[in-house]
């Protein structure tokens, strides 16, 4: 039986939860095989593969509903307060490097320092900073030094999110 | 109208504050209320209402007031404030354009004075157009960097409406009426026109008529180059600023929405690394099958084994006097062997052993030949080697309970 290259890569990387991105190699083989890899883990694992341009990753029934949540909060207020700057947040967090000060300074005097306050992988500079290494190891991001980081094309997976509760409001006004 | 135009323009200049707000009035609400009228003219200590009336500045509708359209187009060509027209509106334009241009075509050899005046009209109607599309796309220009900006603190919501109505009512019609290859758009007919004139304008036996061909060719290819910037402007500017402002204010929306209960609204599945630990799920269904097993728990009885073969004891004071019948014995080890074998069906090799503690009494005489001697004996599955020895009949055996007898 023959397994296309970088196969156990690839199984590695998107059972550990990572996203794989378009400027992987893995990403390309994954791609190419699109329907074998479909198969393979819905048969393997009972997960479902989701390639789309900007990343491929696998989905299972049972979900890490608290980091996803977390990370929904933390692209939501980042996004919140860098408009609030007066910046357009959707190029900064698609072509821009972010510095760990900028974050914290638009953390600790943001307006929902409540919600920050509350939650555990956010609430403090420390956490913040364990957050953005799981982050990183998700390839959510990618880090550039020691206190920089640039975000990947998978933060698209969180934007349709926020695009998607705005159409699934107007469905329900609608209906 | 009695007054002189300096009269009227020296009003302008004096009253501008006045005026400009009477301007804004109509602007937002579309008429000036009598009321209005009267707070804005105390607020700037000056009665003007008669000659607001008499300089044709104001005319009255009902009760209220509205600023002529000559007063209220130079006032809005001023201040730059246009406000973006309906598509539909300069539309008009295609119908009063194609109509002089069909009469000009099929009376081309007609009377050479309506020639004239129809070439006359075509080249303000053009002029007119090309002026309205320029101040359609710089105010939706101006209103769309004011969104961006948000400079009148639009709520998110109002601004994916905003930019929705722009993009679909404004700027894709717009868009399509400077579309050059649409073969219904005004810009097509003018490029029909172009061609028209730049013949004519060199071949045509009336100078008159060709000298303004000529003119309209020239403001034609001119009027081509602006539109095509104006276009640029919609396609390369507008559109993508105007579409990026309803994406982000869709994504801003749904965040804001997001941010009010995170805790209540589902996030997105993400895939949940497996790890071994011994807190798995597997331990919790493992755990609760072992304790299981003890729900329906029922009383078990063990009943106690009886031992079939009663515990042998060794009966000395039997076998000593047993012995003592048979002396002399020759051989006491094959002795022992046939004594237990008439006894018990089953010679166990325990019995054996304690049989032959006889030899080791002190008090017994016991013989072993010169040379010693040994036997086989067979007891099971084991076979002993021992030595023969030989029990006299002198000799005195001790009762074990009463001593020598």
């Amino acid at each position: 039986m023959e397994f296309p290259n970088h196969h156990r890569q690839i199984v590695e990387d998107l059972m550990a939860g990572k996203f794989m991105l378009p400027n992987e190699r893995t990403y390309q083989t994954v791609k190419d095989n699109e329907q074998s890899y479909t198969y393979f883990f819905k048969a393997s694992f009972n997960y479902e593969l989701r390639l789309t341009q900007d990343y491929a990753y696998v989905v299972s029934e049972e979900s890490a509903e608290m980091l996803s949540r977390d990370i929904c909060i933390f692209i939501a207020l980042l996004s919140y307060e860098l408009d609030r700057d007066g910046k357009n947040f959707l190029e900064r967090i698609q072509f821009s490097e972010f510095e760990m000060e900028e974050i914290e300074n638009y953390f600790t005097n943001s307006s929902y320092i409540d919600l920050i306050l509350s939650n555990k992988q956010l609430k403090d500079a420390d956490a913040r900073k364990n957050f953005i290494n799981t982050l990183n190891r998700r390839n959510i991001i990618e880090k550039t030094g020691d206190n920089r980081f640039v975000f990947t094309s998978a933060h698209k997976f969180f934007v349709d999110f926020a695009t998607d509760i705005v159409k699934y409001e107007n469905t329900e006004k609608e209906g | 109208m009695k007054a002189e135009p300096k009269t009227i323009l020296r009003f302008l200049l004096e009253h501008y504050d006045a005026i400009a707000e009477l301007f804004e009035t109509q602007s937002n609400e579309g008429i000036i209320k009598f009321e209005v009228l009267n707070q804005i003219v105390t607020k700037h200590e000056s009665d003007i209402r008669s000659q607001l009336i008499e300089y044709k500045i104001l005319s009255p509708v009902n009760d209220n007031y509205e600023i002529r359209t000559v007063y209220y187009n130079l006032i809005e060509f001023i201040l730059s404030e246009f406000k973006p027209m309906l598509p539909e509106t300069i539309e008009k334009y295609h119908t009063s354009i194609a109509e002089l241009f069909r009469k000009i075509r099929e009376n081309i050899n007609g009377d050479k004075v309506t020639l004239s005046q129809r070439l006359n009209d075509l080249a303000i109607e053009v002029r007119s157009f090309y002026e309205m599309v320029e101040r359609n796309t710089q105010s939706l220009l101006q209103e769309t960097r004011e969104l961006k900006a948000n400079v009148k603190k639009i709520d998110y919501r109002e601004k994916i409406v905003r930019a929705s109505r722009w993009i679909d009512e404004y700027i894709i019609p717009l868009n399509k009426i400077l579309d050059i290859n649409h073969s219904t758009s005004v810009a097509n007919k003018l490029y029909e026109i172009s061609e028209f004139s730049n013949k004519y304008r060199l071949n045509f036996d009336d100078e008159n008529a060709r000298v303004q061909f000529e003119k309209l060719y020239f403001q034609l290819i001119q009027v081509n180059d602006n539109l095509l910037r104006q276009s640029k402007i919609l396609t390369n500017e507008l559109l993508p600023l105007i579409e990026r402002i309803r994406t982000e204010s869709i994504i801003l929306t749904g965040w804001i929405t997001y941010l009010k209960n995170p805790y209540k609204r589902k996030a997105p599945k993400l895939l949940k690394r497996k790890e071994v630990s011994v807190y798995s799920k597997d331990t919790f269904y493992n755990a609760s099958e072992i304790f299981e097993q003890f729900k329906n728990e029922t009383d078990v009885y063990f009943e106690e084994e009886e031992n079939e073969a009663e515990k042998w004891i060794f009966d000395k004071e039997h076998y000593t006097k047993k012995l003592k019948d048979n002396l002399p014995v020759e051989n006491f080890f094959s002795w022992c062997n046939k004594t237990l074998k008439e006894d018990y069906k089953k010679v166990e090799i325990e019995k054996f052993f304690a049989l032959t503690t006889l030899a080791f009494d002190e008090d017994i005489e016991r013989e072993y030949g010169a040379k010693p001697q040994f036997d086989k004996i067979k007891i099971n599955d084991l076979t002993l080697t021992v030595p023969k020895v030989t029990i006299n009949q002198q000799s005195q055996l001790i009762d074990p309970q009463h001593g020598i007898s």
